[in-house]
């Protein structure tokens, strides 16, 4: 006699997206192992994990972006050719990327048909038939006229919808998002997550790879975590789940905790100013509105944060600084001296260093090996030497030294810096940044896309660079950060500075800065 | 005036031809410098099997089918294989330029030139005054060629395929999000090319002329992929580049005959090639702000090949 009990198994629901001994290699690199998932239908699953746990590869072998080495992927019950993106949206699977997938040149009406998958619909066709087909999506990107706007032109929330748009134009039953919060004001990521939830309550299932501990339990029924590309915990249910217990299996057995690392200065005790911009104004570019007098200073011992929307000149200023972009009025001080026109390389020798905004594509030459990198600085002006020549075993010596002092992750010297993860490649570049003869450090974005203790890594060395004298001017778009780490807060809106704030900061005035509602 | 206008359309014709198919493969994201090659290999094929069959349209066939093998040989080279896209088709109008001469030789036991009367009919004859005079005496491509690059235009602009060529040239990861092969769609957009390069060098040797002359396409595929920058790979732009590049190239003619007394003729000679230099200065300042914006655009990228 039995009698089914209350808390036995749950009766079998077909899982809607079921992942069996997944298997992804890069060369040496073990991506995923044995991954084995399954997902509720009609519920939202986060997906976390540190950089190189291989969330966006497990994303993408479920689109079919990527053929898995083994395993294989069902959706809904049935199995997926490996490797076929059609086969995978022809299942009702879409993704929504990281970074945006559409070309740039298109209007939005030109990239919805790219991607839709109608059989039979006409291989030829008429703008105007276009837009008729697609006005329904322009509804939920505010108006018409959007359809015919350049995806370039497009401001990054209305890119991220029509990504979402785009996914869900085929009747998406499973949608993933790979870190959809990352270029998002907070304003745009309560939207987004109020999105979503519609999407599970008319049934939709949604996996959606976070960062931030606070946007899972914002938004997630579930969590499911990698590390070092194995599952470790879930998919389970996030009332059951503590967030201690989480971030112990994020970061996983504690390796040798991550000390800070001592930065020193060279400027001396007195308070003076490193960094000034006088009216500062700059062309505008295709993508950035130009600066219009900008006045800031940067002095020792401090760190002055600049807060916005990304496009808005945050890029123009860096550049401005840096010596990259010409400036069309006004003038650049670095220690009070003129340095308006001054090549890169002498403001560098006047002690300005930069972490600029994409590390992988300004931040490293991605070929040349890690001591190259590491070494790219000392190769500008070595003033009191004659000869023009360098020994390499010495650059490879103290490159060595400095890459194991910033407690850089590397198999040799020698490989192409491309070839390491996120968070050891910003630690690269502040190990080079971070030199002696550092004054005022510009730092853009500098934890963008670390995972939690690399972000922690970066955040306490511009701190302690802080305290030990230099100036620092720090870009972000995350609030949070700039609210602990700034000693004033500058808001830049429409390539020039709108607010300037003090500790303690109001979140919600800072806001409404930073989308122009003050002016 | 009729004259200068009657030699635009003839030496434009090529031109026109050879940028539509080189607008196929900067969509693709090809810049294809084997034009030249692929080109010269059309003018001759034509007239080769032209000779040997005794049929236009024999000689006209055959030209797209080597022309089509060897931009299948140039895909396999630059994509499977990975090699270096630039050098590949120069080394492909190498082929192309020696291949043909080395041909001429071993074919017809000639050095220079060959005569052929196999030659492409003209619907309209026998004008010799007014202004009739520019439509007389073309040949049947030159009268074909608008419509090609309508078709051109319907393909590339306003058909999905057209709209998945252009993602695979500008952002290859857009292009394998929406299912497509990128790979694929570049030897398609090739083998387009290919057929309308051998369209363009058939035009050349039995169209307005009759012979096939070693080097007779004389940096006509460099011009034309010039068209194709000046005209920012629109197939009606770079048709209408093509057309000046002709235009250009009928004062320099006309200009040869009139004025050689007056002004050296080296300089005359130099007008094509100054005006080309114009261009495509015109054609960078025009492009300078999509440029910028897709430098902006660089940290998006995903590195695909």
């Amino acid at each position: 006699m039995t009698v089914p009990s209350p808390s036995g198994p749950a009766p079998a629901v077909t899982p809607a997206v079921r992942c069996r001994s997944l298997g992804v290699s890069f060369g040496a690199v073990r991506a995923l192992h044995h991954v084995s998932l399954d997902l509720a239908p009609g519920r939202i699953h986060a997906l976390v994990g540190q950089n190189g746990a291989g969330k966006t590869t497990l994303a993408k072998v479920l689109a079919g972006l990527q053929a898995p080495d083994s395993g294989e992927v069902h959706i809904a019950g049935c199995k997926l050719p490996s490797g076929d993106v059609r086969a995978a949206r022809g299942a009702g699977l879409a993704m929504v990327h990281q970074h945006f997938s559409l070309p740039p040149s298109f209007t939005v009406v030109e990239a919805l048909e790219l991607t839709a998958f109608r059989p039979g619909g006409r291989s030829v066709f008429r703008r105007a038939e276009l837009r008729r087909r697609w006005q329904s999506a322009a509804a939920e990107m505010g108006g018409e006229a959007v359809l015919s706007t350049r995806i370039r032109d497009l401001p990054v929330e209305t890119r991220q919808s029509l990504e979402i748009v785009r996914a869900l134009a085929t009747d998406a039953r499973v949608v993933i998002l790979d870190e959809p919060t990352a270029l998002l004001t907070p304003a745009a990521i309560d939207t987004l997550f109020e999105r979503l939830r519609r999407l599970r309550d008319d049934g939709v299932t949604v996996l959606v790879v976070l960062h931030k501990l606070r946007e899972v339990a914002a938004v997630a029924d579930t969590v499911s975590v990698l590390r070092d590309g194995e599952l470790v915990l879930g998919p389970s249910e996030m009332s059951e789940l503590s967030q201690g217990r989480l971030s112990d299996a994020i970061v996983g057995p504690a390796s040798g905790a991550d000390r800070t690392v001592g930065v020193e200065a060279t400027v001396d005790g007195e308070r003076q100013t490193l960094l000034e911009l006088v009216g500062v104004s700059s062309r505008e570019s295709a993508f950035e509105p130009g600066l219009r007098s900008i006045d800031l200073s940067v002095e020792t011992r401090e760190i002055v944060g600049i807060a916005g929307v990304e496009g808005n000149g945050q890029r123009s200023l860096v550049s401005v600084i840096a010596g990259l972009n010409a400036v069309a009025a006004g003038s650049v001080l670095l220690g009070g001296t003129e340095m308006t026109r001054a090549p890169p390389a002498r403001r560098r020798l006047r002690g300005l260093r930069l972490v600029p905004f994409d590390r992988n594509s300004e931040g490293i030459s991605r070929r040349a090996p890690v001591w190259l990198n590491q070494s790219a600085l000392r190769l500008i002006g070595r003033p009191g030497r004659r000869l023009p020549l360098i020994s390499l075993n010495q650059y490879k010596r103290q490159a060595t030294e400095a890459l194991d002092h910033w407690q850089v992750r590397y198999d040799s010297v020698s490989q192409p810096a491309e070839s390491l993860s996120g968070g050891n490649v910003q630690r690269l570049i502040l190990s080079r940044e971070m030199a002696p003869g550092l004054e005022v450090l510009v730092a853009a974005q500098p934890t963008r896309g670390l995972d939690f203790s690399a972000t922690n890594f970066v955040r306490r060395s511009l701190q302690r660079l802080r305290d030990s004298g230099a100036g620092v001017l720090l870009v972000s778009s995350d609030l949070d950060e700039l609210f602990e780490l700034s000693d004033r807060l500058l808001v830049m809106y429409g390539g020039t500075i709108v607010a300037r704030f003090e500790a303690p900061y109001d979140r919600r005035a800072v806001g409404d800065a930073m989308t122009g509602a003050l002016r | 005036m009729e004259q200068i206008l009657a030699t635009t359309l003839r030496s434009a014709a090529p031109l026109v031809l050879v940028a539509t198919a080189g607008v196929f493969a900067f969509r693709a994201g090809i810049f294809h410098l084997g034009l030249e090659g692929l080109m010269i290999t059309g003018a001759f094929t034509t007239v080769a099997v032209g000779e040997a069959t005794g049929s236009v349209e024999l000689g006209i066939l055959a030209a797209i089918g080597v022309c089509m093998a060897l931009s299948a040989v140039y895909w396999w080279v630059i994509g499977p294989l990975g090699a270096n896209v630039i050098i590949a088709g120069l080394g492909l109008t190498s082929i192309g330029l020696g291949g043909t001469a080395f041909a001429l030789g071993a074919i017809f036991d000639v050095r220079g030139s060959i005569f052929t009367d196999v030659v492409l009919p003209r619907p309209v004859r026998g004008i010799t005054s007014g202004p009739g005079v520019i439509i007389a005496e073309q040949s049947i491509l030159v009268w074909l060629t608008p419509l090609i690059v309508l078709a051109a235009w319907v393909v590339l602009r306003r058909s999905r395929f057209g709209l998945r060529l252009a993602a695979v040239g500008e952002y290859p990861f857009a292009a394998r999000t929406a299912g497509v092969n990128p790979s694929i769609m570049r030897l398609q957009a090739l083998l387009i090319s290919g057929a309308l390069c051998a369209l363009g060098g058939a035009e050349l040797s039995v169209g307005a002329l009759h012979n096939f002359t070693e080097n007779m396409t004389n940096g006509r595929g460099f011009i034309a992929f010039v068209a194709v920058i000046f005209g920012v790979w629109h197939p009606i732009g770079a048709a209408l580049a093509g057309l000046f590049f002709g235009f250009a190239d009928a004062v320099g003619i006309q200009s040869q005959i009139n004025i050689t007394e007056r002004v050296p003729r080296e300089f005359v000679l130099m007008i094509p090639f100054v005006l080309t230099i114009f261009a495509v200065w015109l054609g960078g300042l025009w492009r300078r702000r999509s440029l910028e914006a897709e430098a902006g655009y660089a940290e998006l990228r995903e590195p695909d090949y």
